[in-house]
């Protein structure tokens, strides 16, 4: 094939997913999916209220407060994040067929693959969009507050006499707990979640006829897949002759080959807890992001490639 | 491609709908074959259930067919370039209720590749084609039957397609809308457009098209050009206007007379429900915008 002709097929297919990206976009911005940020915002300004019970030292006197904040922002950003990337995403392709929108935008020069991609991209553009608008409204009061902290502290360590080298590694401490680089990881891994999640949602929409049917299906696929790496471990210590029934056997090797392992994902904890986030596992999340994207993707076009309306 | 291949060729067609288990797949279309020349206005027209849709889905590649081709101008219909130059209404069309008509046509526009300038000078020409410039700046969710229908073929001529698919454009529609609807398969008929359309109103069928297939149980039992199909070879028709009683009586001795001719019936042509209505209903508007003045 020339090679121009094969640019502008390209440049026609990405306007093509660009074009229903947005529409999926506006669709779910409409249906006021907004509203939850305003309920995060409460979440937020509650959290700097929930006063844990104390049994570190003073020196760790509102440390707890950055970890309530972040605890239970980036508990919202998950809850929202996974429950919309199921829902948004059950809802959208029955909705078509049931509307018979489908029709007019399948009768037009449009391949089925261009539809699918829009629309699972314009899921995952408002997931960003919002978890965006969260992270910026988290960092600011966490920002706000570890200047506070600090500043306590500072006056704290110094009304006791302090050596300078206690002063800074109190200094650092506090900082690990604030807005770090970290953290924007940990809010990367929720959006990368919820691009896996939304893509396994598309797929069983593909074959799925209610959007009911799909949003149970991937809640319970979501709790499946915390277990991914135990059946990885069965499927793997089976091949070593154990005593494993080929019933369990092929249910283990079906779930570890199908199931991302949603538990990699649970690193997000430690960065609430103030620990940095190795950029070996961030590069890991991503890859494993794009892989699911792309394989969840592709597996839905066979299916919907066939479908007749 | 050229001109002169067909606007639809359907050859064949078969299309078998799997039912429940162990039992004997479901038949909606059996052995049809269509064949629409470029310009040609063709009506599909048959009982419900009885494989219009079908025919129609198959053509569009929204259902494969068992057995069989279809093709839109030479090009296989279950490629995605076959849909190129077709616009599309169906049965009832939902649109999204959340976008303007303006922003309806701006998004099918774009799917189809148009961007810039000639998308807005295509949308604003649509709008006054059917008639919803006043309304393109309100939700689809606000819109009457009749506006959907007309903002649903404002989109099938999007992209200035060659051939215009539409599945009962008139269904649920009010006379007036619907006689507005007849009007522009008119006008796609002047421009030289083809039209393939099926229809449970016969009376619109006949008004519109030049070519009628009659579809039952998914078989064609009858196509062929209108005017040959419903002339009735044996009679003639003699309307006069302001014929008195003794001429009336005149030409019912002549025909007496000739011994083979045989007069069936004299009286005053009716006019149609639809003509009635849309009469009454244009002089009470325009009586009431007399008042206003």
């Amino acid at each position: 094939m020339n090679p121009l002709l094969m640019i502008n097929a390209f440049t026609a297919h990405l306007g093509r997913i660009s074009v229903i990206a947005r529409h999926a976009f506006t669709q779910l911005v409409r249906m006021k999916v907004f509203y939850f940020l305003a309920f995060f915002a409460i979440i937020l300004i509650g959290s700097n209220f929930f006063n844990l019970p104390q049994h570190e030292g003073p020196e760790a006197a509102g440390v707890n407060i950055l970890r309530s904040i972040k605890s239970w922002s980036l508990g919202a950003m998950t809850l929202f994040s996974v429950v919309l990337s199921i829902v948004a995403t059950a809802l959208l392709l029955p909705k078509d067929v049931e509307d018979r929108t489908l029709y007019t935008i399948l009768a037009k020069p449009v391949p089925r693959i261009d539809y699918l991609a829009g629309k699972l991209l314009g899921v995952l553009l408002l997931i960003f969009v919002s978890l965006l608008v969260m992270d910026l409204l988290m960092t600011g009061i966490l920002q706000v507050r570890t200047n506070m902290v600090l500043s306590k502290q500072m006056a704290m360590a110094e009304a006791r006499g302090w050596s300078v080298s206690d002063i800074a590694g109190l200094k650092a401490d506090i900082l690990a707990q604030g807005p770090t680089f970290s953290l924007q990881g940990a809010v990367l891994a929720v959006f990368l979640r919820a691009t896996v999640i939304a893509s396994m949602s598309l797929l069983i929409s593909t074959f799925s006829s209610s959007t009911l049917f799909t949003t149970i299906v991937s809640f319970l696929i979501y709790f499946c897949g915390h277990f991914q790496a135990d059946a990885r471990a069965i499927y793997l210590s089976s091949e070593v002759g154990t005593d494993v029934g080929w019933v369990s056997q092929a249910i283990a090797l079906l779930v570890s080959l199908i199931l991302p392992d949603f538990q990699l994902f649970n690193v997000i904890d430690s960065v609430i807890e103030g620990q940095l986030m190795p950029l070996v596992i961030f590069g890991k999340l991503i890859l494993v992001g794009l892989f699911y994207f792309s394989f969840y993707l592709i597996a839905s076009w066979f299916v919907f490639a066939k479908k007749e309306f | 491609m050229t001109d002169s291949s067909p606007a639809v060729e359907i050859r064949h067609l078969v299309k078998d709908f799997k039912t429940s288990f162990k039992r004997q797949p479901l038949r909606a279309v059996d052995d049809v074959s269509i064949r629409i020349m470029p310009g040609e206005v063709y009506g599909l027209i048959g009982p419900n259930g009885s494989g219009k849709s079908t025919t129609m889905k198959a053509l569009l590649g929204l259902v494969a067919p068992t057995s069989g081709e279809c093709a839109i101008f030479g090009k296989d219909s279950l490629k995605v370039d076959s849909r190129d130059e077709v616009g599309f209404l169906p049965e009832n069309p939902y649109f999204y209720k959340h976008l303007s008509g303006e922003e309806t046509l701006n998004f099918y526009g774009k799917l189809c590749g148009i961007r810039g300038t000639k998308l807005r000078d295509r949308v604003n020409e649509l709008l006054k084609l059917v008639d919803l410039e006043d309304a393109s700046h309100r939700r689809i969710g606000g819109y009457s039957k009749g506006m959907l229908q007309r903002i649903g073929l404002a989109q099938a001529l999007i992209q200035e397609p060659r051939l215009v698919i539409l599945d009962e454009p008139t269904a649920g529609v009010d006379p007036v809308g619907s006689r507005e609807i007849r009007d522009l398969i008119f006008k796609l008929k002047e421009q030289g457009i083809t039209v393939f359309l099926c229809s449970h109103l016969l009376e619109q069928v006949q008004e519109v098209c030049d070519t009628v297939g009659i579809i039952f149980r998914g078989r064609m039992i009858k196509e062929g050009n209108l005017d040959d199909l419903i002339a009735i070879e044996d009679q003639t028709e003699l309307v006069v206007k302001d014929a008195s009683p003794e001429l009336v009586a005149e030409i019912a001795a002549l025909i007496g007379r000739d011994g083979a001719a045989e007069l069936v019936r004299t009286g005053k042509p009716r006019t149609t429900l639809e003509r009635l209505f849309l009469r009454e209903t244009r002089d009470q508007k325009n009586s009431e915008s007399n008042i206003l003045k």
